[in-house]
């Protein structure tokens, strides 16, 4: 079993409710593992989910990209045998890669490893934190099933982001990347990221630049 | 990548002690050293391994959990590091006891003083393996980076030598030449090394990096983040060209020009105050070197934090000649 995340980018419109939930999600409550000492002067704090914003092309012919990055959960994730203490770890049940805050020491070798810089350096605990596809809540069976899902998941106004196994091809993730061409990041540094992006389709139309100069003419 | 000056000092302290370990085995196995400069040789390789080996420890931010750090051998190089340099520090604890204390005219102190340079290179090389084998840092994924981080440690503990041995005495007479042949080997190194640095500042792609497919792209939010990029410390702000080529020269007058002119003076003249400024001149050069070793680094994730040459924009301009969009 692979649990993963797949992201429509047609429909990621940008709005930060992913980011915001697991900010809030993984703060709240007297043990959230994400160190928020001064949430109101630091916003560039720690943060395991991160919305990029990207634009494309030369204008008039530009676009913009909204690129939500957590951990990717790697099938061979190479954060995991760089860490010299055991810390960071794949779980062989479900895929998650993890890392145990008592052992870690904090050396941020994983960080290099990690090809796509979403782990985190706590300075207050000096460890070394990262998105945990919400596990929490993944197994907490009091919740019921349909909420046992990752927090950005289920915020996500447009129903961007879907939760599954990448291993079971009958699975909604599986089809949707299957059907839609779905990538992965940087594939070229052999991690093997579970989480997937759908890409937009269909392309922008093309705007020549005449044409769109003759429209401001007129317009104007 | 941030430089860590914990980890400037470590790599630096260890490559002075592992060179000086060789060079020691070296000379003494070749007779041309006496007591007294062996056991001084002895224990300046101890106090620079000890400070590396203090420096390593300030590297760890959860000192907990250091009692684990043995666990992954079979996987992670920096298990294997802090098992070689520790067999290295023991064994180099030892021959400075044995030196001090016993008696070094026994074929057994040749052997321990080769173990003890076998176990300083292999320290050595687990360290280098350790940064040559990260896919992300680009910069540093190259057998380069092994063979200039042994050639550089071996050099720099060579040049300590100098305090011990005066440059004008017959063993530098005779050694000169070879030394200064290293340097010139050392300095090529370093020059491929580079060309691979240059090389990966335009190897990443956003095409690879987002999925987008047109080019050129522009970086407009990093999602909550800015330089220095406190919570991600493999990301830098790039250092500016200019600032690139001055450590590049800087590094070649410390390693390679200033030494190369004082063996050369001391050969001719014998002039004995170089001896001090010989290893000075590259220690300096191989703690700039480091410096840049880190901060040049490019890692892949820098196509996530760092914008490509940023195009002026036609709108802006256009804005200010125009009459506003609610007026027309």
């Amino acid at each position: 079993m692979q649990l993963t995340i797949i992201t429509d980018l047609n429909k990621c419109v940008g709005c930060k409710s992913c980011q915001m939930s697991c900010k809030e999600h993984n703060t709240s409550g007297a043990f959230g593992p994400v160190p928020d000492e001064t949430p109101y002067q630091d916003p560039d704090g720690m943060w395991w989910n991160r919305i990029i914003t990207m634009e494309s092309g030369e204008y008039p012919n530009t676009s913009v990209l909204y690129l939500p990055k957590a951990c990717m959960h790697c099938y061979d994730a190479p954060c995991v045998p760089v860490c010299p203490t055991g810390a960071s770890y794949k779980r062989a049940d479900n895929g998650v890669v993890l890392i145990d805050y008592d052992t870690c020491i904090g050396c941020q070798l994983c960080m290099w490893a990690c090809p796509y810089g979403v782990r985190e350096f706590d300075e207050e605990e000096g460890v070394v934190k990262k998105c945990t596809l919400c596990i929490d809540r993944l197994e907490d069976e009091s919740l019921p099933p349909q909420e046992r899902q990752p927090a950005c998941v289920q915020s996500c106004p447009t129903h961007a982001r879907t939760f599954g196994d990448l291993d079971d091809p009958n699975s909604e993730v599986s089809r949707l990347v299957q059907e839609r061409q779905g990538f992965g990041l940087l594939p070229e540094l052999g991690a093997r990221p579970s989480v997937h992006y759908l890409p937009r389709r269909p392309a922008p139309s093309p705007v020549e630049r005449e044409e769109l100069e003759e429209a401001l003419k007129e317009r104007y | 990548m941030r430089p860590a000056p914990q980890l400037l000092v470590l790599t630096v302290g260890q490559g002075i002690a592992a060179g000086l370990a060789v060079a020691l085995a070296a000379l003494w196995s070749m007779g041309v050293l006496t007591h007294r400069e062996a056991v001084w040789l002895v224990l300046l390789a101890l106090l620079t391994a000890a400070i590396g080996g203090v420096a390593s420890f300030f590297h760890m931010h959860h000192m907990a959990a250091a009692r684990y750090i043995l666990r992954r051998l079979k996987s992670s190089w920096l298990s294997r590091e802090a098992l070689t340099t520790g067999l290295f520090g023991g064994s180099l604890a030892i021959l400075a006891a044995w030196s001090l204390f016993g008696s070094t005219a026994s074929w057994a102190y040749v052997w321990w003083l080769w173990v003890t340079a076998a176990a300083g290179l292999l320290a050595m090389w687990v360290t280098a393996m350790l940064y040559a084998t990260i896919p992300a840092v680009l910069s540093w994924h190259t057998p380069v980076t092994v063979i200039s981080l042994l050639s550089l440690g071996l050099l720099s503990g060579a040049s300590w030598t100098g305090l011990v041995l005066p440059l004008g005495d017959h063993v530098f007479r005779v050694f000169s030449v070879a030394l200064m042949v290293f340097m010139l080997f050392v300095l090529g190194i370093k020059a491929l090394h580079w060309r691979h640095f240059g090389e990966s500042h335009g190897r990443l792609r956003a095409e690879t990096g987002t999925g987008l497919p047109f080019a050129p792209y522009r970086l407009q939010d990093t999602g909550t983040t800015k330089p220095p990029y406190r919570m991600q410390t493999q990301v830098w702000p790039a250092i500016p060209v200019p600032v690139r080529n001055l450590f590049y020269g800087l590094i070649v007058l410390f390693v390679g020009v200033g030494p190369l002119l004082c063996l050369l003076l001391a050969r001719l003249t014998g002039v004995e105050v170089l001896s001090v400024i010989f290893p000075g001149l590259v220690s300096v050069g191989v703690v700039l070197e480091r410096w840049l070793f880190f901060a040049d680094a490019t890692h892949s994730s820098r196509v996530f934090f760092v914008d490509e040459p940023r195009h002026p924009s036609r709108v802006a301009a256009a804005a200010k000649k125009r009459a506003p969009v609610s007026q027309a």
